[in-house]
Parts: C-alpha cells; sequence; structure tokens
C-alpha cells in the first residue's frame, strides 16, 4: 500500500456517488471500487460507509435493492437515482472548481504577484 | 422534504425489515472483508480481529444509520412513551382522578359544542346561506313583537326590492294524505312558486311550481321530499304525473327534493303551492300576517343587509302613503325587519346555549387546574430523580420531551373517555329535549366531533406540560439534592402557584354553583306563576279539518256532535272547543276596535289574543268568571253577536264601568252597528303563550262560527287521569269521521310541563356542572392540604415535640384551607354578579345579585373546604414526633 490520505469533510458522499454510479454496487464493493478508484490513495473509514449509504438512500439520491452478490449471497446493491446522477454533476463541478483554483492558489510564484 | 417523510413511513411502517436488512448488511460486510483478507494470507483468527477493528462497533453503525433516516426520534418517543406508561401505571390513584377530570369535562365540553355547532355554528344546508334573509312585520307599540309577513307584503315586494335576487314565503301546515280509510297525517309546507329558487335547491325530479298554480282553483299540484318519495312510493323515478289525494282532493305530484333538502326545523314532507285569492293580496291584508306566512329572500351578492332594510323601510313608508289605516299602523310602531334567516331562527337559544358553554368552559378550566396542581404535585416527589438524570447528562430538551409526552398521553386517553362522556351527553340532551331545538334534529356524534376532542386533547397536554417542565428545569441541580432530599419545604413560587391555583378553581366553582342556583330559582319562579286556570284533569288534542269536506257551516255542524258525543262519555266533566288552546305554542295576536274607545294621545292599538271557543270551553278549562256570564253552545246559532273578554282586557278599555255590555268589533276598523259584538262576561286572564309571559295583552273570546280556522282544539275535563282518556276521544272523532285524526294528544299540565323545557334543561345541566366542578375543587383541594400535610411532617414533627398540641397542629391546616376559601369567595362573589349581569337575558324575575343564592354557595363551598381539609389536617394532628424525626 502506497501513502493514503486523510478524506475531507463531506467528500465521501461524492466518492459513493462517483462508486455507484459506474455500476450498481452493495456497501462492500463501494468501499472496494472507491480504493480502486482512487488506485488505494483515500483510506474510507469502514465504520461511516454504512451511515452515508443510509443518509444518501434517505435523500433520494440512491435507491437500494435487494440482489444476488458474485458468490451467491444476499445483498443489498445501491443505483444511482436521477436526483443523485444531478447531484453527483454539480458537485464534481463543484469539486473541479475548488481544486482549480486553490491548485492554481497554490502554484503561484513570486513574480507573478 | 415530501420524499423524506415518505422513506421515513415506509421505514416505520416495516422497521422490521429495516433492522434485518441491516444487520444482513454489515454482516455480508463482514464476512466479505474477513474472506478476502483470509485470501490475502492473513490466519482466519486475526482477519476476523481485524475487520471488527476496521469496522468497528455494528451497535454504533446502526444508530448512526437510524439518525440517517430519522427513526431514531421515533425510538426515542417511543421509549419516552413507555416511560410514561409504566409512571402513569405506578400512580393508579393519581391516574384514574386524572383521567376521570379529563373524561368528565371534556366530555361535558364536546356535548354542549356539539350542541352549539349544529344550531350556530353549521351554516343551513343550502348554497351561500349567508345570504338568506327573512322579513317580519312588528308593531311593537301594540304589544306584537313578531307578526310574519302578508301575502299582500309578498306581492309588493316581489321584484320590486333590488336588493334581493329573489324573495319567496311559507306556511306551514298539517295535511291529511291518502284515500278515505287509510289515511295519513303529515307535515307540509305551502311555499310561493320562488321558495325554491331562493334557497337555490330545486327538485332533482320534475320541476317547481309555476305562478298559475297559486289560486285555489289551479294547485292541485304537490312537490314530494325525499323520505316521502322513497317511503311511500318506494322511489319510483316514474312518479311524476302520478295522484296524491291530500285534504281529499286529489293533487298532481310534480317534482321530488334532494335528499339533503331540509329547511329550517321543519320536518315536512309535503310541499304544496300557497295558494290565495286575489283579495287575499289586496292593501287591506297588507297586515294580516299573522305569524302564520313568513317571508324569506336573497341578497344579491353585492348587496348588504342594510340596503335591503333602506329599501324596504322605503318601499313602505311609500305604501304606507296612502293606506286608510296608516296612522294606526304608525302608531303601533309598524316596521318590517330583515335580519339573516339562520340567525333569527335560532336567537331565542343562542344566549341559553352560550352561557351553557361558558358553564362547561369554567367546568374545564377547574378540572385543568386540579390537574396541574396534582401534576405539580407529583413533579415535586420526582424533583430528586430529574436531578440526578439531568446530573448524568439528560438534556433539557430530552426533560421537556418526557414531559409533553407523559401530558399529552394522560390528555389523549382523557379525551378518548371524554369522546364517550359526549356520546353520552347527547344521548342524555336528547331526553332533556335537544332535538326540540331549532336546528336540534342536526345533533350528532361525528368525525367532527372526534377531530375537535383530539385538537382539544393535545392541546391541553401542552398546555400542561408548561408549567411541569418549567418546574423541573428551574431549579439548580444542587440545591434540589439536597433541599429535598433533606424534607424542606417547597419553593415559595411552587407554593404560591398551587394555591392561587385553588382559589382561582373555588372561585369559578362559586360561580357556577351561583349560576345554576340563579337558573333554578328562575325555573322556581317559573313555575310557581299560576296560568290562570285549573290546569289539572284536562286533556287537550288537536283535530284538523279538511275544507273540502268541511266547508264553513258543516265545520260548526262537526263540532257539535263532537261535543256532544264526547260529553257523553263516562267521566267527562265537560267538554269544549277553541282554535287554539293556550300553551298549544303558536300564538297570534289580532286587532279588536272598541266602541267609543278614543285613542290617548301617544296610545297605540294594541294586538289581543282573539279566540273562537265552542261547547262548554270555559268550565272544561277551568277559568273563573269575573262578571256576566260564560259563551255557551247556543252563542254560535243566535243571531245575536256577544263575546266575552278577560279582565285585562276589560281592565284596559273600560278601568271605571262594567265591561257587560259593552260593544266591539273583530279587526281593527269600525265595522256596521249590526256587526259588533255585545260583552256578555268578564273571565279570569289566562297565560297564553307560556308562563313567563309578562305583558298581559287581553284576550277576546267570540263564538266559534265567527272565528273559523283550519284546525280546532278540543279540550275535555274528565274526573279519571287525564290520560287516559285519550282512546276514548280519539274513538269518538273517528264515529263521527273515521279519517280525521287527532293530533298533539296531551293533557294541560304536560303543555305547560313542556313549556317550561327551555329553562328545565339548562337549569338541570348547570347543576350538573356545578355539583361536578365542586367535587372537583374537593378533590384540589384536598390534594393540596394532604401534599402540604406531607411535605411538612418533620417541621411538624418537631414543634410537637417541643409541646405543640394537636389541636394546635389540626387548626393550622384549617386557618390555610379557610384563607384559599375566603379569597375564592370574594372573587367567586364578583364573578357570580358578572355571571349574573349576563344571564339576564335567561332569567325570570331574578335579579343578578340574590342574597340567599349568594350565602347558599358560600355555605356550600365551606362545608367542600371543610370536608377537603378534614383528613389531612387530621394526619397532621396524629403525626408522630418519634417518627419522623427518626426518618
Amino acid at each position: 500500500m502506497g501513502k493514503t490520505a486523510e478524506l475531507l469533510p463531506g467528500t465521501l458522499d461524492m466518492l459513493i456517488l462517483k462508486a455507484v454510479s459506474l455500476k450498481p454496487l452493495h456497501g462492500y464493493g463501494v468501499l472496494l471500487r472507491i480504493q480502486q478508484i482512487s488506485r488505494d490513495a483515500l483510506e474510507i473509514p469502514q465504520g461511516s460507509l454504512y451511515p452515508a449509504l443510509y443518509r444518501l438512500e434517505h435523500h433520494d439520491l440512491i435507491a437500494a435493492e435487494w440482489g444476488q452478490s458474485e458468490n451467491n449471497r444476499r445483498a443489498k446493491y445501491y443505483t444511482l437515482t436521477a436526483a443523485g446522477r444531478r447531484r453527483l454533476r454539480d458537485e464534481t463541478a463543484g469539486w473541479n472548481r475548488l481544486a482549480s483554483a486553490i491548485a492554481a492558489a497554490l502554484s503561484t510564484t513570486s513574480e507573478e504577484v | 422534504m415530501f420524499k423524506r417523510f415518505r422513506s421515513l413511513f415506509r421505514v416505520l411502517t416495516r422497521r422490521r425489515e429495516f433492522e434485518d436488512g441491516m444487520s444482513e448488511e454489515l454482516r455480508f460486510h463482514f464476512e466479505q472483508y474477513t474472506d478476502d483478507l483470509v485470501r490475502s494470507g492473513v490466519s482466519p483468527e486475526k482477519a476476523a480481529r481485524l475487520a471488527r477493528r476496521e469496522l468497528g462497533s455494528s451497535i454504533n453503525i446502526k444508530a448512526d444509520c437510524r439518525e440517517a433516516f430519522g427513526v431514531h426520534l421515533f425510538d426515542e418517543f417511543r421509549r419516552q412513551l413507555s416511560y410514561a406508561a409504566r409512571l402513569l401505571r405506578k400512580t393508579p390513584g393519581f391516574t384514574a382522578t386524572a383521567l376521570l377530570t379529563l373524561a368528565v369535562c371534556l366530555g361535558a365540553n364536546l356535548t354542549i359544542f356539539a350542541v352549539i355547532d349544529s344550531v350556530l355554528l353549521r351554516p343551513l344546508p343550502f348554497p351561500e346561506p349567508d345570504r338568506l334573509m327573512t322579513i317580519f312585520n312588528t308593531y311593537p307599540k301594540a304589544g306584537v313583537e313578531r307578526d310574519g309577513s302578508s301575502l299582500t307584503n309578498y306581492y309588493e315586494r316581489r321584484g320590486h326590492i333590488s336588493a334581493f335576487t329573489s324573495l319567496a314565503i311559507y306556511r306551514y301546515g298539517t295535511e291529511i294524505i291518502g284515500e278515505a280509510g287509510s289515511t295519513e297525517r303529515e307535515q307540509t309546507m305551502r311555499v310561493s312558486p320562488d321558495f325554491f329558487a331562493t334557497l337555490r335547491l330545486a327538485p332533482v325530479i320534475g320541476r317547481t311550481f309555476t305562478e298559475e298554480e297559486t289560486t285555489s282553483q289551479t294547485d292541485h299540484v304537490a312537490i314530494l321530499s325525499d323520505t316521502f318519495w322513497r317511503q311511500r312510493y318506494n322511489a319510483d323515478p316514474n312518479v311524476i304525473g302520478r295522484q296524491i289525494r291530500v285534504n281529499s282532493v286529489p293533487r298532481t305530484v310534480i317534482g321530488v327534493l334532494p335528499p339533503a333538502f331540509h329547511f329550517l326545523s321543519s320536518d315536512a314532507r309535503l310541499f304544496l303551492p300557497l295558494a290565495s285569492r286575489a283579495e287575499d293580496r289586496t292593501p287591506l291584508q297588507r297586515h294580516a300576517g299573522g305569524n302564520v306566512t313568513q317571508m324569506i329572500a336573497r341578497l344579491k351578492p353585492d348587496a348588504t343587509l342594510t340596503q335591503a332594510q333602506s329599501q324596504i323601510d322605503a318601499q313602505n313608508a311609500t305604501l304606507e302613503a296612502d293606506d286608510p289605516q296608516a296612522k294606526m299602523i304608525a302608531d303601533a310602531g309598524f316596521r318590517s325587519i330583515v335580519v339573516s334567516l339562520h340567525a333569527d331562527h335560532v336567537a331565542a337559544i343562542r344566549p341559553t346555549l352560550l352561557l351553557l358553554q361558558a358553564g362547561a368552559i369554567a367546568l374545564l378550566l377547574i378540572g385543568a387546574v386540579n390537574l396541574v396542581n396534582l401534576l405539580l404535585v407529583r413533579a415535586s416527589g420526582r424533583v430528586k430523580e430529574l436531578a440526578v438524570r439531568q446530573a448524568l447528562g439528560a438534556s433539557r430538551g430530552y426533560v421537556v420531551s418526557e414531559v409533553v409526552v407523559e401530558t399529552t398521553l394522560l390528555t389523549l386517553v382523557g379525551g378518548l373517555l371524554g369522546l364517550a362522556v359526549g356520546a353520552g351527553g347527547i344521548h342524555l340532551l336528547r331526553v332533556l329535549g335537544a332535538d326540540r331545538l331549532p336546528l336540534g334534529s342536526r345533533i350528532v356524534f361525528d368525525a367532527r366531533f372526534a377531530l375537535v376532542a383530539l385538537v382539544a386533547a393535545i392541546i391541553l397536554g401542552i398546555v400542561f406540560a408548561v408549567p411541569i417542565a418549567w418546574f423541573n428545569l428551574r431549579r439548580h441541580l444542587g440545591n434540589a439534592l439536597q433541599s429535598e432530599s433533606r424534607g424542606g419545604t417547597s419553593g415559595r413560587a411552587a407554593q404560591i402557584l398551587r394555591h392561587s391555583f385553588i382559589v382561582s378553581q373555588i372561585a369559578l366553582a362559586f360561580m357556577l354553583l351561583a349560576g345554576a342556583g340563579l337558573l333554578a330559582l328562575s325555573l322556581q319562579r317559573a313555575m310557581a306563576v299560576s296560568p290562570g286556570f285549573q290546569s289539572d284533569h284536562i286533556l287537550t288534542g288537536q283535530i284538523l279539518l279538511p275544507w273540502a269536506d268541511y266547508p264553513d257551516a258543516a265545520r260548526l255542524t262537526f263540532i257539535e256532535s263532537l261535543t256532544d258525543k264526547i260529553g257523553h262519555l263516562p267521566g267527562v266533566l265537560s267538554v269544549g272547543v277553541v282554535n287554539n288552546v293556550p300553551f298549544s305554542g303558536n300564538t297570534g295576536k289580532s286587532a279588536a276596535t272598541v266602541m267609543g274607545h278614543v285613542l290617548r294621545p301617544g296610545e297605540s292599538p294594541r294586538g289581543h289574543y282573539s279566540y273562537g271557543v265552542e261547547g262548554d270551553y270555559f268550565r272544561a278549562m277551568g277559568f273563573s268568571l269575573r262578571a256576566g256570564r260564560f259563551l255557551t253552545a247556543a252563542d254560535s246559532r243566535r243571531a245575536e253577536r256577544v263575546c266575552v273578554v278577560d279582565e285585562d282586557f276589560a281592565r284596559y278599555y273600560w278601568p271605571n264601568t262594567s265591561a257587560i255590555g259593552q260593544r266591539l268589533w273583530d279587526g281593527s276598523e269600525q265595522g256596521k252597528d249590526s256587526e259588533a259584538f255585545t260583552v256578555v262576561g268578564v273571565v279570569g286572564g289566562v297565560k297564553q303563550a307560556g308562563l313567563t309571559e309578562d305583558e298581559a295583552q287581553g284576550a277576546i273570546y267570540y263564538p266559534y262560527v265567527f272565528r273559523i280556522g283550519d284546525s280546532v282544539f278540543v279540550a275535555v275535563r274528565t274526573s279519571l287521569p287525564p290520560e287516559s282518556l285519550g282512546l276514548a276521544l280519539q274513538q269518538a272523532v273517528r264515529q263521527i269521521d273515521p279519517d280525521i285524526p287527532v293530533n298533539d294528544l296531551r293533557s294541560m299540565e304536560t303543555r305547560i310541563v313542556d313549556s317550561l323545557v327551555a329553562r328545565r334543561s339548562p337549569a338541570l345541566l348547570a347543576g350538573l356542572f356545578s355539583g361536578i366542578a365542586l367535587l372537583l375543587t374537593a378533590i384540589g383541594t384536598y390534594g393540596v392540604l394532604s401534599y402540604a400535610v406531607a411535605q411538612r411532617r418533620r417541621e411538624i414533627g418537631l414543634r410537637m415535640a417541643l409541646g405543640a398540641q394537636p389541636a394546635q397542629i389540626r387548626s393550622q391546616f384549617l386557618y390555610l384551607s379557610l384563607r384559599l376559601l375566603a379569597g375564592g369567595v370574594i372573587l367567586g362573589v364578583i364573578g357570580a354578579w358578572l355571571s349574573g349581569q349576563a344571564m339576564q337575558a335567561v332569567l325570570f324575575h331574578v335579579p343578578a345579585f340574590n342574597l340567599a343564592i349568594l350565602a347558599g354557595a358560600v355555605f356550600v363551598m365551606a362545608l367542600m373546604s371543610l370536608v377537603a381539609c378534614l383528613l389531612p389536617s387530621q394526619r397532621a394532628a396524629r403525626i408522630s414526633p418519634m417518627e419522623t424525626l427518626a426518618e
């Protein structure tokens, strides 16, 4: 395992939405998918994963349905709802704006001031 | 927002599934993670340990998940609910008292509210009911407050009052329906063609009456009510055109009304055109309303009552300008008044109902104060427990919500019981005659009722919670932990609060008691009024004679053979006939002109009760003869016109001379000399409309032929119990004509008793309310004194150890209860005086301030206080110093 980064507050929801937007996943699958797409760079506290999933479900951003897992066990699968898709788009855009602004700010050299 | 409620609701309704799903999901995660760790080479034991650490406590995760859905609030609520229920179960005495108090107080309010709702609040069942008006003539200076409207009024106003879209008249009646041999009596209404249009409810089948159907030759049509159509014609859709015999004349059915059609309090099931002759509509008949014919009108959407009133006034002024009777009419203070139909219909009963609701609210206040006091006492018993819990971290919000849950649980259960009491109360009111009130048949126990109870219970629950929560949060923790544990006295503020509650309770109960006393005294005074005749042993009944079968002369023949037949029945002492017996419920006054009487300046012509009598009416009714002779059966057949007047009439017109031999005309004009009636007798004055009738208007009795009407009352004096004669009377009528029924068969005493129902029932209810109030106040006083004794056990024990006598201790508590009593009574007397003023409208010859009643109320309250404080003060006096100091 390489270096891992602490999650910024509020970013877990965004990552979950991104993870389930690619393919319906169960809770453990969401964890693995986030680790995979962040190339193991992000440490997800497993305990806060489920409350986050439930909150998103309650707010109708993701929908849950029981299905069969790869090894034939009953598991709860989450999919993105239309509202969730909108939210993901907004948050991604917002994040990109923020990140580029901060990056630009941090890369400022003394000559540019 | 709505979606979130739906998702929460879904979880709450399938809670089991939610919890199971959560466990299964976490287990799946744990096992998958463990498997993955094992696959990557970790030993199974270590993998399980690692997974458990990474995931954290599943209890915490689940709690967080529940919170994400908002489910936790409901779990907390359920916990508080079961805690409250457990606490209430642990104190059955308190809980039972509280629930009973709530049930009775809420039940009483719901009952009265049901009546107020149906009589005063619920609009009449017509479109835009608030635009419906009624118009009546009044001649206040002639002693005639209300005289309906005349046919002439109708034909003159129709289309000429621009503030009204339409205007109609109607007349209540009773008709004999059906074929000879199987007739029935029906309540009917005779209405003008625009009656239904004015109400804006048209027949669902067929049509309404036309203008051509308003003469006696062309009015052979009828409209049926829905119930009549269903019962008589089995809801036959082809009923239009069928024949129905009304008063033995066939009529054609032309319409059926919708099921919702209910005109005011009328039970009419058959509607006929109000037919009249041209001479009934002339200006001469303008003031011949006589309270039989009533007018309704619908205001235009943009018109106001004031506009309508001024238009009517203006028209009256124009019309009276060329009226030969104009001066007399003006002297009588004539006006036509426009008022809301609904308000007018319930005007008489309104003050009584509002008074009763005020009484019920006072009762609820007493009950509520009682409960708050009991709850406060209870809360001070739990101060320590609460202090400990707050010290251990219970938030203020939690403490408050706990109180709210507890009080609301209490009031909701109480409200439920109150609903049952209310249902019983409505039943009681029916027994007391509530469905005879105007619109009283609309009184029902329905969902609205339950909703009101629910809302009231929740509001009460929250109101109760406020002082308790304040009490619980007010004290500092350390204080509470110390002071109460040492059995010291409770906070001064709380004590003052408790005592002022008791004082206000006593004051309210005192007001109720005094109010009930005033009503009872007023009833007693009304009952003590003599009706003016010997009312015992008289049976009376109404007989309707159809005009078609009994034209003028035939009526007299019928009556003569009837009195002859009844007179020969065993047990009958005398029998007579009159158009209208006293206390029959319908009275009308009409004018008479006394020969030689010139109106003094400022004097207005007077309306008098005028009757046609036949047979031995005066003896049958037990009238007293003051001078001359009674009328006899023969007077109807004699050429000479004679009449009898009552002493009020005689005193008014001939204060200094004998009335005998004086002459007068029936009607408001001097007639021909041959048409004048000679007074042959003076009888005692009689209460005609009711015992509480104050103004002696005077009465004239003519031989029956001169005062023929639609129906007659027969009055029979008997040596037997009067009701036992009912069947024989009906048979006697049937022997003459099998198609004529006898209605409204009641003894004269029953009529008098029934006439007092509007006074008796409120007095009974007020008595009931004040009885309950007294009981509640006793419970409240007892509770607070017992608490005071329990709290001061230690102090009392100490004083007794130092030599205080039990009698001193006892008198200390007696003194406390006396102080509370005195405070309450002083406030109560003021309140009783104010409420007595407000009650003047419903009182009969009783002033607002009646010393005997106030003294009686003081006595009863003092007795109650004494009883309530007896037990606690006795308990205080028996405290053993050894025991209390050793505690």
